[in-house]
């Protein structure tokens, strides 16, 4: 008859917190740990010291206000398409088409932002809204097609990929084409842009403060509205979910759908944020990366926050690293792709440390495998 | 009307082309799914394996050479993923992500590293058509079917061999049987982990003869991307053709029609960018009306664990 | 069924054995499920394993078939001392084993499922031609009747059943374990089941039978060993005892095989079907034309074998599934379009037969899993917006309430024993105190006390009134509780009538479809 743990509120919460967070970090922590010894290898082979290499790219990540803001400048719309994965895979469902919803809020965003120069901040607002309405309904596609014609969202999200990207490239070299030596649209007006922080942080935007209460958004809607509470149900166990009533297709969709407008923010950031322009070409594996952003986060927002901040860090000190050392800056991009590798890699904690440990830090859907 | 059927001999012989890399790569899938595991990385499997071969010919000077290459780049790129997948039971949807980007930044990497810049490599000496004596002279049906090169000639002789392996061999039934039932082949004393090693290895195998079509035959050179979602397209294929070697061979030759058709016929009439989707709308298509994943490999999917 | 063999034949204490496993110990963390277990199989005899839900049964014959490393312990087959590191080790040493749940590969042939493994070649390619002779070779010769080239998903339970034996004959199995082999046979099959065992032990074949079903037991075995808590009691032989004495020597105290029950108040129809037609997931019509109804204050049960429709019955009931044609009525209204959330409004609990799939999402708390149909709905939201302190406060009231352990709102759903999670389900269900009740399977694989706590539970709800729908496999558990029995045969009721009317024979020739007059 435990009773007890009733009566001390606060500290059920703070202790339940800790348990939570630190189960969940095993599996992050060991794969970037894995990802940067492979990495070490990998550096030694080229003939270049890897101490050196790293102290290179930890300095250009965060070494400097000038490196942190760049680290910023990176992380900022990873955040984006970090929530955009996350959230579609607590309903059980692989948004592999962040690329494609990036390219769509940016071409919104270019559009939208040059078309209402005059508005100033409104026109900001606009943009905003008219990127999530494109993302949400560029991503609501391959969530019709799935709860309607059972057509796996995998393959479906990556061919609206490439769809996206020629269409939104078509556009920007097209209808929209602005003046100037970089291909692309025109610039939007200053006073549309997202401020500068300042501070010596370079290029970096207050984007970054969008992107943390987007998280806030992503955390409310799945733990405190009953829409998350349904999108969970039914990426834990749709059986359970049918059986309580509740519609499996329309939160496919609506998953889907919510997902797809993260990551069209993650066009709208790097285009009225960074870029003031949507250039061809733009920055790629946004979606990608936002996929190994979301799973190192535990695909909960918090977590995915500070996956951004890694990921925007190790880009950004690759550069710096190319420079110091002459490792070549697709290491990082390498370094990304081992860790997405090993993060889902969950036996390998058994390996490392013991079956307890596994069963400790197991928590969500993810243990089991997520293909469905 | 001459040029009429020289025009449907030629998009015939174009499509083929263009299907080739597709049915390799689609016949790699099969094995691979019907062992149970899920590939998506077969992209990032082409793109490596494409690369490794220009190396290959490249230091060698001989194309046969840079085959072999080819198939060493994605023999090791797919036991990475079989390793993930069966052995430390990542999720493989996530493996076959992970595997696509580490082939665009492990060619980036190398690119760099060995040739010294981005971009593309130097050129080399590629395959180059092998008529048929004879039936290469049929009408319309010959060039397209009888003057290819090598590649394609291996991609004809694949699609029969591989229905013969699969259902006409014991190896074939067990791999069947583990991806419908891992538990009753594992009583059965087949080993589930082995059989999965296998068809990931072919996945592999098989996948990187397509890659090398690309740049070994299509071009004779490497650039990056140049795979452009290939082995998405063929994964299409595979699924569009129910998991059979027939079928995905089908689907993956309509594929490379639709290709070829909209190439040759709507070139100046439609920019670029639009002629440039169709094929990935087609396949968005196909998936709608044939794509209930209902008909996979029962287990597909899934790490297998024995309580 | 009840009556005892004789222990004739080539069987008895005095022919050699064939199998001797000594002191076999198993520990999975903190939990011993075998403790010096100690057992003996002469030639020609069968041998009963019998035990409760996790008495470790299934754990000693997955050691015998290589599936467990034991931690200590030896196994001697015809006098030597062997090593089974897996199956394959079992398999020459001529160990086959017939699983509980079938490991056959539905689309695969019959032929092809036996072969599968030790497959006949010729040359590179499969023989599939002489895996079809082999198949009726070993058909004839043991009497086990199968098409070769028959897929496997389209074959009846029994059927497939016999398939799995032949694949252990094929591979020339010695010894035969079954493991709860009459779970999913109507009492006919389970018949033709044990002559054809008798045929095998008759031919020189040893068999192991693990069941928890006492009365079978007896009709069929030489001698019965019995486990519980993972040692075991006492070996017995069959001629020697009876059902009261295996059932105390089983579960360690005097079991209450029946529930005491007071005498029904029955008052109007509250929930009720009329010509109701279900598909399955397969687009077959797996309840066809079903009427029937269920009253205030009395519990109605629904005996069949697996498989004959109660499933799709029970969720087009619930409204978790969708009609096909005919009606639903939930105290006189026509429901039948109305969705599962709308009916539980009206006051319909559901206590589906896959608590782990469909009753509770395992990896959810125990409170979210309590609001999982009510989370709309206040005190629990407002608005859209979640109140998950008040989730937990309910949820630990009913925690309490219902007994399940740990009483941790915040614990896992998964993590919960298989006794715990049903009675969380129940407590979920019944604190909304709805008027009508459909439990399927509601003790399936739950320990004896939960089981008697829960018929308790559905029995005090009965008293209050309430109608209740009782879906169960086991005929014991049907015949105790209810006050009216119906059966379900391919998706129809074929019988109707009063418990008190109800014999193990009449349901049993009902189950198998071999209808009795009504």
């Amino acid at each position: 008859m435990d009773g007890g743990r009733r009566g001390k509120p606060v500290g059920g919460v703070l202790r339940r917190l800790l348990n939570q967070i630190g189960g969940a970090l095993v599996f992050p922590l060991l794969a970037i740990g894995i990802s940067f010894l492979i990495g070490a290898v990998i550096i030694i082979a080229t003939g270049n010291n890897p101490v050196a290499a790293y102290v290179a790219l930890i300095t250009g990540a965060f070494g400097s206000p000038s490196a942190i803001g760049r680290t910023l400048v990176n992380a900022t719309p990873l955040v984006f398409t970090g929530l955009g994965v996350a959230v579609a895979f607590r309903a059980g469902l692989f948004n592999i088409g962040g690329e494609g919803q990036v390219f769509i809020g940016a071409i919104t965003a270019a559009g939208l932002g040059v078309a209402l120069g005059p508005l100033g901040l409104l026109a900001t607002l606009v943009c905003l809204l008219g990127c999530i309405l494109t993302g949400f309904l560029w991503g609501a596609i391959p969530g019709f097609l799935k709860a309607f014609f059972g057509a796996h969202e995998v393959v479906t999200t990556i061919m609206l990929n490439f769809i996206a990207i020629n269409l939104a490239t078509y556009l920007a070299l097209n209808t929209l084409r602005g003046e100037g030596l970089v291909p692309g649209t025109d610039t939007v007006a200053a006073a549309v842009r997202l401020p500068l922080i300042g501070l010596g942080l370079g290029r970096a935007n207050y984007g970054i403060l969008l992107g943390i209460l987007a998280a806030v958004v992503a955390y409310v809607l799945l733990w405190r509205t009953g829409r998350g509470f349904q999108i969970r149900a039914v990426g834990l166990s749709p059986g359970a979910a049918n059986y309580a009533g509740m519609g499996i297709k329309a939160n496919t969709v609506l998953a889907l759908a919510i997902g797809g407008a993260f990551c069209a923010l993650g066009g709208f950031v790097q285009v009225i944020g960074v870029e003031g322009k949507m250039s061809i070409p733009f920055v790629a594996n946004l979606g990608f990366n936002g996929i190994g952003v979301a799973l190192l986060g535990r695909t909960h927002p918090v977590g995915v926050v500070f996956g951004a901040l890694l990921f925007g860090g190790l880009q950004a000190g690759a550069q710096q690293m190319q420079f110091a050392t002459d490792v070549p800056l697709s290491l990082s991009d390498v370094l990304l792709a081992v860790i997405l590798l090993f993060v889902t890699a969950t036996k390998i904690v058994e390996f490392v440390v013991g079956k307890r440990a596994r069963t400790l830090a197991a928590g969500t859907r993810l243990d089991e495998g997520l293909g469905r | 009307m001459e040029d009429v059927l020289g025009l449907i001999g030629s998009v015939l012989a174009s499509a083929i082309r263009y299907a080739t890399p597709l049915v390799l790569a689609a016949l790699g899938g099969l094995f691979s799914e019907r062992s149970g595991v899920v590939n998506i990385g077969l992209e990032g499997l082409m793109l490596i394996s494409a690369f490794t071969g220009v190396v290959g010919a490249y230091f060698s000077g001989n194309v046969i050479v840079g085959v072999l290459f080819a198939l060493a780049g994605g023999l090791v790129f797919s036991l990475i993923h079989a390793i993930m997948c069966v052995t430390f039971e990542a999720d493989q949807i996530i493996s076959g992500v992970a595997i696509n980007l580490l082939a665009l930044g492990g060619t980036g990497f190398l690119m760099v590293l060995i040739f010294g810049s981005g971009g593309t490599s130097p050129r080399i000496g590629g395959f180059s058509e092998v008529p048929i004596p004879l039936l290469s002279q049929i009408p319309i049906i010959g060039p397209a079917f009888f003057n290819q090169s090598p590649l394609v000639y291996l991609m004809f002789l694949l699609i029969p061999l591989t229905f013969f392996v699969v259902y006409r061999t014991p190896f074939g039934l067990r791999l069947r049987a583990t991806g419908e039932a891992p538990e009753a082949v594992d009583t059965a004393g087949v080993s589930v982990t082995r059989m999965r090693y296998y068809g990931v290895a072919l996945s592999g195998l098989l996948a990187a003869l397509g890659g090398a079509y690309f740049s070994m035959d299509q071009l004779s050179a490497f650039t990056e991307r140049m795979t452009a979602g290939a082995g998405f397209i063929a994964l299409a294929a595979l699924i569009s053709g129910r998991w059979n070697p027939i079928g995905a061979a089908v689907a993956a030759l309509v594929f490379g029609f639709a290709q070829a058709v909209t190439f040759r016929i709507a070139q100046d009439a439609i920019p670029l960018e639009f002629l440039q989707m169709f094929p990935y709308i087609l396949t968005i298509v196909a998936l709608a009306a044939f794509g209930g994943r209902a008909i996979a490999p029962a287990a597909v999917g899934k790490p297998y664990r024995k309580e | 069924m009840s009556e005892t063999r004789p222990g004739g034949g080539a069987a008895g204490a005095s022919s050699p054995v064939v199998l001797e496993m000594r002191d076999v110990t198993k520990t999975f963390g903190p939990v011993t499920a075998n403790d010096h277990v100690s057992l003996v199989l002469h030639r020609g005899e069968i041998l009963g394993l019998l035990g409760e839900n996790g008495a470790g049964k299934s754990t000693l014959m997955k050691i015998l078939y290589g599936l467990y490393r034991p931690d200590w312990g030896t196994i001697l087959v015809d006098g030597e001392e062997v090593e089974i590191r897996d199956p394959k080790d079992a398999v020459a040493r001529g160990i086959g084993m017939v699983h509980q749940h079938f490991t056959l590969i539905p689309p695969l042939t019959v032929a092809e499922n036996i072969v599968l493994g030790a497959e006949p070649r010729r040359g590179v390619s499969l023989d599939l031609n002489e895996a079809i002779r082999a198949t009726e070779r070993l058909s004839e010769r043991y009497g086990l009747r199968v098409d070769p080239r028959a897929r496997v998903a389209d074959l009846s339970v029994g059927v497939q059943q016999r398939v799995e034996i032949l694949k252990t004959l094929y591979r020339e199995a010695r010894i035969l374990v079954l493991d709860e082999p009459t779970a999913v046979l109507t009492p006919q099959e389970t018949e033709d089941l044990f002559e054809i065992l008798k045929e095998l032990v008759a031919d020189g074949l040893s068999i192991i039978l693990i069941t928890h079903k006492l009365g079978e037991l007896l009709g069929v075995s030489d001698r019965i060993t019995i486990i519980r808590d993972g040692h075991v009691v006492e070996t017995v032989n069959a001629a020697e005892t009876d059902e009261r004495a295996l059932a105390r020597l089983m579960v360690g105290r005097d079991v209450l095989l029946r529930v005491e029950k007071v005498q029904a108040k029955v008052g109007q129809p509250r929930l009720g079907c009329e010509d109701l037609v279900v598909r399955s997931g397969t687009g077959a019509e797996a309840v066809r034309g079903v009427s029937l109804e269920v009253r205030a204050g009395e519990v109605l049960g629904v005996a069949g074998v697996d498989g004959n429709g109660q499933v799709e019955l029970a969720e087009a009931l619930a409204g978790t599934r969708p009609v096909g044609s005919g009606s639903v009525y939930l105290d006189g209204e026509d429901v039948t379009a109305l969705g599962a959330d709308a009916r539980q409004e009206r006051g319909l609990a559901y206590v589906p037969e896959d608590r782990q799939s469909k009753g509770l999402v395992q990896d959810f708390a125990l409170y979210e899993n309590n609001a999982l149909k009510t989370y709309d709905e206040p005190p629990f939201s407002r608005l859209g917006w979640l109140f998950p302190r008040v989730m937990r406060r309910r949820a630990s009231e009913n925690l309490d309430a219902y007994d399940v352990r740990p009483r941790d709102p915040d614990a896992r759903a998964g993590s919960l024993s298989g006794g715990n999670q049903q009675k969380a389900i129940l407590a979920r269900e019944l604190s909304g105190d709805p008027g009508v009740i459909v439990a399927a399977q509601p003790t399936r694989g739950v320990d004896v006390g939960a089981i008697e706590f829960i018929h308790r539970q559905l029995l005090e709800q009965r008293e209050r009134g309430k109608a209740i729908l009782l879906i169960s496999l086991e005929l014991e558990e049907i015949r105790s509780l209810s006050d009216r029995i119906v059966v379900m045969y391919d998706g129809c009721m074929v019988g109707e009538m009063s418990a008190d009317e109800a014999t193990d024979e009449t349901l049993g020739l009902l189950m198998a479809g071999r209808g009795v007059e009504v």
